[in-house]
C-alpha cells in the first residue's frame, strides 16, 4: 500500500498494511530542526527603527505573505515526508501587522477574522505566532468589522484555494496533504468577540449570536469549498470546544448555536465525496455523540493533558468515528525516552487500531515538539503498526 | 423584604436570571450597609454553588465565566454600599500570566471567581517578569502567588519566577498554584510549585485551604 490507500483505508475501517502515521508539523522551529535551516527573525528585524518599516510593508504585501507562508509549509512537508509520514496537515492564514501599543514589539498581527496575534522568536529565529485577544468586543464594533472587510473574505478563499492546490500538486506524489480549514465556525465566533464578552453575548443577546454563527457558516461553508477544490481527500475542520475539565459551553448551548453548522459542513464535505476530521482540544467526552449525529468521520487531538484516553473513546464512539492523535506533546514527544514513545505507541496502537480507523499523530503541535522524537514515533508504528494488531 | 432581597438574589444567580439579581441586588443596595452585607454574602453563597457545580462536572466553563460576570456586577454596586469596605476578606492572592505569555482569559476567569468568593487579588497582568512576581510577593506578602501560562513556549517563565523567589529567599513567603493549558500537575512537581489548579474553582479551592491551614 502507499501512503494514500494507507491513510483512506484507515479513514473507511478497513484495516491497512499498517497503522498510518499523520505528521502535525507546523511550527517553523520544527521545521527548521528537520531540514537544517535557519529561521528568518521578522520579530528582530521589526524591533530595529532602521528595518521595522520596509519589513512591515514586505509582510503586508499580499504576494510576499502568500509566498512566505507557502514555504513554511512546504517544510513542513518536506519534514513530514523526511520523517516517514503517510500524512501532513496543511493550514492557510492570512493576515496584516498592524501598530499596537500593547505589543512588546509594537506590532502585531490582525486576521481578517478579528482576532490579534502576538509575534515572537526563539534564539535561533524561529517565529510563533499566537491569537491573544479579540478586536471585535461589542455587537457595533463586530458589524463594522465583518462589513470593512468583505473583500478580504473573498481574497483568502482564493488564496487558501490557490496554496493548498499548490501544495497537493508538489507534494501529492510523495505525502497526502489534509487541507485544514481553520479556524472553525467556533472559534471564528468567540475569538473576534472575546471568550467573556461572547458568553455574556449568548445568554444576554442570542439572536446577534445567531447572527454572528450564520455569517461564519456561510464564510467557512465557501472555504471549505476551497480547500476542496484544490484536490486533497480528507479535509479537516477544527474548533477548540473544549478546555482542561471540559467542554467550553454546555453541550446543548452548542448543539443550539452551532450544531446545524456543523451538519451543513459535514454534508458539503460529503457531497464532494471527502471526509470530514474535526479537531478540538480539551477533554470533549460529552460532545463525541454529538459529533457522530453532525456527520464528522473523524476527530483529531485527544489531548491526552485533558484526560482523554484512546480506549475510553473507542469504548465510547466505536467505529463511528476514525480516532486521529493522542500522544503526548506536554512531556512524551519534548522529552521523553525512545522506551517511552514505544511504549506510548503500543499503547495507542492496542487501545484504537483494531479493526483500521485509528491514525496516530501527535496530539498537537508546539514549537518544542522534537522532531528526533517524532522520529522515533514513526519507527515505533512501522514496528508495532503491522496488521493484523497482535492481541 | 431584605430576606427576600437576598434569597431572590441567590436563587437568580444560579439560575444565571441576570435583570432578576440586578433588580435584588438594586434593592439591598438601598437598605445600607447591612442589606448590601447580606447581598454580598448571598453572591458568595451562591458562587460556592457555582464552583460545586462546575467541579461535578454539572456546569460549563461559560456558566462559571458568566455567573462570575453578574457577581462582579452585583460587587461593583453593592461594594461601596457596605460600612468597612468590602466584605469578606479572606487574604490576598498576587496573580499573573508569566514572562512572554499575553494570554489572559484563564487568569482573569480565576481572578473574578476569586475575588468574587472573598480573596483580594492584586492582579499583575500578562507578561509578568520572575522580578515583577517577586516584587509583588515582598510588597503584598500574600497568601498565594498564582502563575497562569497557556503557552507551552512559556511555561519557562513558571520555572524561572520560582527560582527568582528562591534567589530573592522569599519562596516561603506565598505558596505558589500554577494553572493553564500548558501546564500539568507533573509539571509542577517539576518546578517545585506546591500545586497545579485546571481551572479557576479548583485553584481557589486550593488557596482557601491554604488560607485555612
Amino acid at each position: 500500500m502507499d501512503f494514500e490507500q494507507r491513510f483512506l483505508a484507515a479513514m473507511n475501517h478497513e484495516e491497512p498494511d499498517r497503522v498510518p502515521v499523520m505528521g502535525l508539523i507546523m511550527d517553523p522551529a520544527t521545521v527548521n530542526q528537520i531540514l537544517h535551516r535557519r529561521g528568518v527573525d521578522f520579530p528582530r528585524m521589526l524591533r530595529r527603527p532602521v528595518l521595522r518599516g520596509a519589513v512591515r510593508r514586505l509582510l503586508n504585501a499580499n504576494w510576499y505573505w502568500n509566498r512566505m507562508y507557502y514555504g513554511n509549509f512546504a517544510g513542513a512537508l518536506e519534514g513530514a515526508i523526511e520523517l516517514g509520514f503517510d500524512a501532513n496537515w496543511t493550514i492557510y492564514a492570512s493576515m496584516q501587522l498592524e501598530p499596537d501599543p500593547e505589543s512588546p514589539i509594537g506590532l502585531v498581527w490582525h486576521d481578517v477574522f478579528g482576532r490579534v496575534w502576538e509575534m515572537n522568536s526563539d534564539d535561533r529565529g524561529n517565529m510563533s505566532v499566537n491569537y491573544t485577544r479579540a478586536l471585535c468586543a461589542t455587537e457595533d464594533l463586530w458589524e463594522a468589522w465583518v462589513a470593512a472587510k468583505a473583500p478580504l473574505f473573498d481574497r483568502l478563499i482564493a488564496n487558501a484555494t490557490a496554496f493548498h492546490r499548490r501544495l497537493a500538486r508538489e507534494y501529492g506524489d510523495r505525502i497526502l496533504p489534509i487541507g485544514y480549514a481553520a479556524p472553525g465556525i467556533f472559534e471564528n465566533c468567540w475569538q473576534a468577540i472575546g471568550f467573556v464578552n461572547f458568553t455574556k453575548l449568548v445568554y444576554e443577546k442570542p439572536e446577534f449570536v445567531k447572527r454572528v454563527v450564520a455569517f461564519h457558516t456561510d464564510l467557512y461553508l465557501r472555504y471549505i469549498e476551497g480547500v476542496m477544490a484544490s484536490g486533497v481527500e480528507v479535509v479537516l475542520g477544527g474548533d477548540d470546544l473544549g478546555q482542561k475539565t471540559g467542554p467550553l459551553l454546555r453541550p446543548e448551548l452548542i448543539e443550539k448555536f452551532f450544531g446545524e453548522s456543523y451538519r451543513r459542513v459535514a454534508d458539503l464535505v460529503h457531497r464532494n465525496g471527502k471526509k470530514l476530521v474535526f479537531h478540538s482540544c480539551g477533554r470533549i467526552y460529552e460532545l463525541l455523540d454529538r459529533f457522530v449525529d453532525w456527520g464528522f468521520d473523524g476527530i483529531i487531538t485527544m489531548e491526552p493533558t485533558a484526560g482523554m484516553e484512546l480506549g475510553r473513546v473507542r469504548a465510547q464512539v466505536g467505529h463511528d468515528l476514525v480516532l486521529i492523535g493522542n500522544l503526548d506533546v506536554s512531556q512524551l514527544l519534548v522529552r521523553g525516552t525512545r522506551e517511552q514513545i514505544e511504549d506510548a505507541v503500543k499503547r495507542a496502537i492496542r487501545d484504537a487500531a483494531r479493526g483500521g480507523g485509528y491514525v496516530l499523530s501527535a496530539a498537537h503541535s508546539h514549537p518544542f515538539v522534537d522532531p528526533e522524537r517524532l522520529r522515533w514515533m514513526v519507527e515505533a508504528a512501522h514496528t508495532h503498526g503491522r496488521y493484523p494488531i497482535a492481541a | 423584604m431584605r430576606d427576600a432581597l437576598v434569597q431572590k438574589l441567590g436563587t437568580a444567580l444560579l439560575e444565571l436570571d441576570k435583570g432578576a439579581v440586578m433588580d435584588a441586588a438594586r434593592g439591598l443596595a438601598g437598605d445600607g450597609p447591612e442589606g448590601a452585607k447580606q447581598g454580598v454574602d448571598a453572591v458568595t453563597a451562591a458562587l460556592a454553588t457555582v464552583g460545586k457545580r462546575f467541579q461535578d462536572g454539572e456546569w460549563y466553563m461559560g456558566e462559571l465565566v458568566y455567573s462570575g460576570e453578574i457577581a462582579k456586577d452585583v460587587l461593583d454596586l453593592l461594594g461601596p454600599q457596605l460600612s468597612g469596605g468590602a466584605g469578606t476578606n479572606l487574604g490576598v492572592v498576587a496573580v499573573g500570566s508569566v514572562e512572554g505569555d499575553l494570554h489572559d482569559l484563564g487568569k482573569n476567569i480565576f481572578v473574578n471567581y476569586a475575588r468574587s468568593s472573598g480573596f483580594e487579588i492584586v492582579d499583575l497582568g500578562t507578561d509578568v517578569s520572575p522580578a515583577e512576581f517577586a516584587g509583588a510577593v515582598r510588597k503584598y506578602r500574600p497568601v498565594a502567588l498564582g502563575l497562569s501560562c497557556l503557552l507551552t513556549v512559556c511555561a519557562g517563565g513558571i520555572r524561572q519566577a520560582i527560582e527568582e523567589l528562591e534567589r530573592q529567599r522569599l519562596r516561603d513567603v506565598a505558596k505558589i498554584v500554577i494553572g493553564g493549558a500548558a501546564l500539568t500537575e507533573e509539571f509542577a512537581r517539576e518546578v517545585g510549585a506546591d500545586a497545579f489548579a485546571p481551572d479557576a474553582v479548583t485553584g481557589t479551592e486550593i488557596i482557601r485551604g491554604w488560607d485555612e491551614a
